[in-house]
């Protein structure tokens, strides 16, 4: 015998920043809500680099800095570029973002997104940990109409189903949401990352910093021959090293990523900082790498998709905010949901507010702005040209080479280009594309 | 506490609560005690008593409560926690437990327990437990079946079967009121039901309050490890002859012997063979 399906007004799969977000935007508009989740916990499964940038946060759950569960506030921002023996830093620190309403912080997810979910449930969602959506349900005439769960009985009908299962998202693939050449492996980084504990005090003398401040570097160059980046962020008593890495070359250059890690921790610039360290974990997870161009269909007739799982991570070099567009969006598929069910219409067309939020504020349009960035920054020139000119330029500014007089800066760009081997063309070119992402 | 009318037979399950990583979000119980859960619920449906139920009770504090709601989502009857800390010796542990099946509950049939938890794993609840309840004890089972058929009392017969040295099993027919441990291999607690899962997210849990403090502070917890000895290389042309060397396994022990006699004559024999034999210490 099979019971009876159970039904809520909106199923959100995924209990991820994107997934909780949506389901409080929907709950406090009064509808009843199934948060899914497959780990024994939100968060429990979930990686990434170390920073979040709660900003949006203001309109769901204003005041979140006094209950948000953060290792450090980042007070330092360091841009480092890396080449085999050299490294260039651009450091920046700022008190500013030492106190409220701050700016970014470092977090564990499994405490972050654990936190999300718990307010979401204040809220009145049913968060409904191990239980993994396994495909959609439809109607005859082929509309979604909720999701089959992998427990005993485990369809669950809903007016709409809102997809924030992640990055590579099955639910959206399923809806036929993604065009073939959105899902290439292209489109996709791997990122790789070791937790590695060190008291708090040694962290704290190392990287300048004290109480519950932080440090986050990026790091151009420094992950082999492979296109990609590097970071370390400071927690409490732990650091997050990592490298972020562009599939088709790590898998041309049949290299593993714990030995970029290594490579990476062996380097001059890094190993005072993590020497001695103990790493308690090694983690993995794909990134949504190429931005707007990957970005699936966001919504049909009965479902939406938010996060990584529509593609939403923003990864621009000195930029990698996934958790704040994942908030973003997973908050604007909530309430457009709730307009929907509002007008009785949850067509695709009545679910239309979702994409016109997104076009007004930062989540489209920062992604519209930068969308080509992401193949400037994994460009082979700014993966293994720029760096190298630029530590040598820097090098020769700086290097006293007494008895001859100082070379002028121009004469040393000019040789140093042509050293890398970098045409006066292509540097034109991407100086125009950084210009108009960035400037 | 919530009425739940008097059912025809009442099987209690104990489960031990264990947070080894200070994180109750990754805390839980054994699959020996999930085993039990699951071996219990299998008994109740063969009892074939519509009002036959499984209660689970545990100690612990109000983190304990999601482990609880798991049970009653995968069709336990009815929770009980009672309110202690966990770090209580294992007597305590099981006089708490006697007192809750004893007051609350008015009295058990059959009690299951897990033979382990996942930080000591010494199995001595179940133990203390049946001394508590004046019942009888089978323990480290490795099956346990009810087969509708009941004693001259109404209660029914319980069949289980023991894992003995050298391979050998041991078939039981244990009287009620009866303490049983499982071994965790012997049943995989079923997967609850999306609607029951929701059901147990708004389900009561009844507390009771129970001894506070343990007069002896664990230092730390942590799983068990058994000390290590110096065991002799193990003597054998081949891998097998080297791993049967090292666990006796097929060979017939020195000290085999099967007799029959009362409970209290065997206790008695069992007590005088373990001096023979160097356990115990006159
Ligand atoms: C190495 C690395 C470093 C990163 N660094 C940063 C950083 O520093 N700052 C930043 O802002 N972003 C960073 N990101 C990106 C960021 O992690 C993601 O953009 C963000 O987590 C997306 O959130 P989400 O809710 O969309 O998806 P996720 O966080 O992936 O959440 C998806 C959730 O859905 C659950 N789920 C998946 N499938 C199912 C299913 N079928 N049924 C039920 N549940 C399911 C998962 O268990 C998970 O909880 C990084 C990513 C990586 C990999």
């Amino acid at each position: 015998m099979t019971a009876e399906p159970v039904a809520v007004d909106v199923v959100v799969v995924g209990a991820g920043p994107a997934g909780s977000c949506a389901a409080t935007a929907l709950a406090r508009r009064g509808h009843s809500v199934i948060l899914l989740e497959r780990g024994p916990f939100a968060g429990s499964k979930n990686m990434y680099g170390g920073v979040v940038y709660p900003r949006i946060l203001d309109q769901l759950h204003p005041n979140w800095w006094e209950e948000v569960p953060i290792q450090r506030w980042i007070t330092r921002r360091s841009t480092m570029v890396l080449t085999d023996s050299q490294a260039m830093t651009v450091d920046f620190r700022s008190q500013h973002w030492a106190d409220p309403p701050y700016n970014g912080a470092t977090a564990y997810r499994p405490d972050f997104d654990h936190w999300l979910a718990q307010k979401a449930e204040a809220d009145g969602v049913q968060v409904v940990t191990s239980t993994t959506a396994v495909g959609l349900l439809r109607d005859e005439a082929g509309r979604i109409v909720g999701v089959r769960t992998d427990r005993p009985d485990g369809d669950l009908r809903a007016s709409v189903v809102i997809a924030c299962d992640g990055v590579n998202s099955f639910l959206a693939k399923e809806a036929g949401l993604f065009r073939e050449h959105q899902t290439a492996a292209d489109n996709y980084t791997v990122g790789v990352k070791e937790t590695i504990a060190l008291p708090r005090d040694v962290i704290e003398q190392r990287f300048g910093v004290r109480g519950r401040e932080g440090v986050d570097i990026e790091i151009l160059g420094g992950t082999g021959g492979v296109n990609g980046g590097g970071f370390v962020y400071t927690n409490l008593d732990t650091l997050g090293v990592g490298v972020v890495l562009k599939l088709p070359a790590l898998a041309a250059q049949q290299q593993r990523p714990e030995e970029i890690i290594a490579d990476l921790k062996a380097h001059p610039a890094i190993a005072p900082l993590v020497e001695g360290g103990e790493v308690v974990e090694y983690s993995a997870h794909l990134i949504p790498e190429a931005g707007r161009s990957m970005m699936p269909t966001l919504t049909t007739d009965g479902m939406l998709v938010a996060g990584d799982a529509a593609s939403m991570c923003l990864a621009a070099g000195i930029w990698l905010e996934g958790v704040n567009f994942a908030m973003a969006s997973g908050m604007y598929a909530g309430e457009a949901t709730a307009d929907a069910l509002a007008a009785g219409d949850t067509s695709a067309p009545g679910l239309a507010g979702y994409e016109r939020r997104l076009g007004d504020t930062f989540v489209l349009r920062d992604h519209d702005k930068l969308h080509r960035a992401p193949g400037l920054v994994l460009s082979d020139r700014v993966q293994h040209q720029y760096p190298q000119m630029i530590a040598n330029v820097v090098e020769r500014v700086f290097r006293v080479d007494n008895p001859q007089p100082k070379p002028g800066l121009r004469r040393i760009v000019r040789e140093e280009r042509k050293r890398a081997g970098i045409g006066i063309r292509d540097l034109a070119r991407d100086a125009w594309t950084g210009l108009r992402s960035f400037g | 506490m919530t009425d739940h009318g008097t059912p025809s037979h009442r099987i209690v399950v104990c489960w031990k609560w264990v947070d080894l990583e200070g994180d109750a979000r990754r805390a839980g119980v054994s699959a020996a005690d999930e085993a039990a859960l699951e071996t219990a619920l299998a008994m109740t449906a063969s009892l074939d008593a519509p009002t036959a139920e499984v209660v689970v009770v545990t100690l612990g504090p109000p983190e304990t409560d999601p482990v609880l709601r798991r049970a009653l989502a995968a069709g336990a009857h009815r929770v009980v926690r009672i309110d202690a800390s966990v770090d209580l010796p294992s007597d305590r542990v099981a006089a708490a437990l006697a007192e809750a099946m004893n007051d609350e509950l008015g009295g058990v049939d059959i009690v299951v327990c897990g033979d382990y938890s996942p930080d000591r794993g010494s199995g001595s609840v179940p133990a203390f437990l049946a001394a508590e309840l004046g019942a009888a004890q089978a323990l480290g089972l490795i099956q346990l079946t009810v087969d509708g058929r009941v004693d001259a009392s109404g209660a029914p017969v319980v069949r289980a079967l023991r894992r003995l040295d050298g391979g050998r099993r041991e078939q039981l027919t244990v009287t009620t009121p009866a303490v049983l441990s499982v071994e965790g291999s012997v049943a995989t607690l079923r997967r609850a039901t999306l609607a029951a899962e929701l059901a147990a997210k708004q389900a009561t849990i009844d507390v009771v309050p129970g001894p506070r403090h343990a007069e002896q502070h664990a230092d730390s917890i942590r799983p068990f490890r058994p000390r290590t000895r110096v065991v002799p290389a193990p003597e054998g042309q081949s891998a097998l002859d080297r791993v049967r060397a090292l666990t006796a396994a097929g060979a017939t022990s020195a000290h085999g012997e099967t007799v029959t006699l009362d409970p209290p004559d065997a206790a008695a024999r069992i007590v005088s063979a373990l001096h023979e034999w160097g356990y115990l210490e006159s």
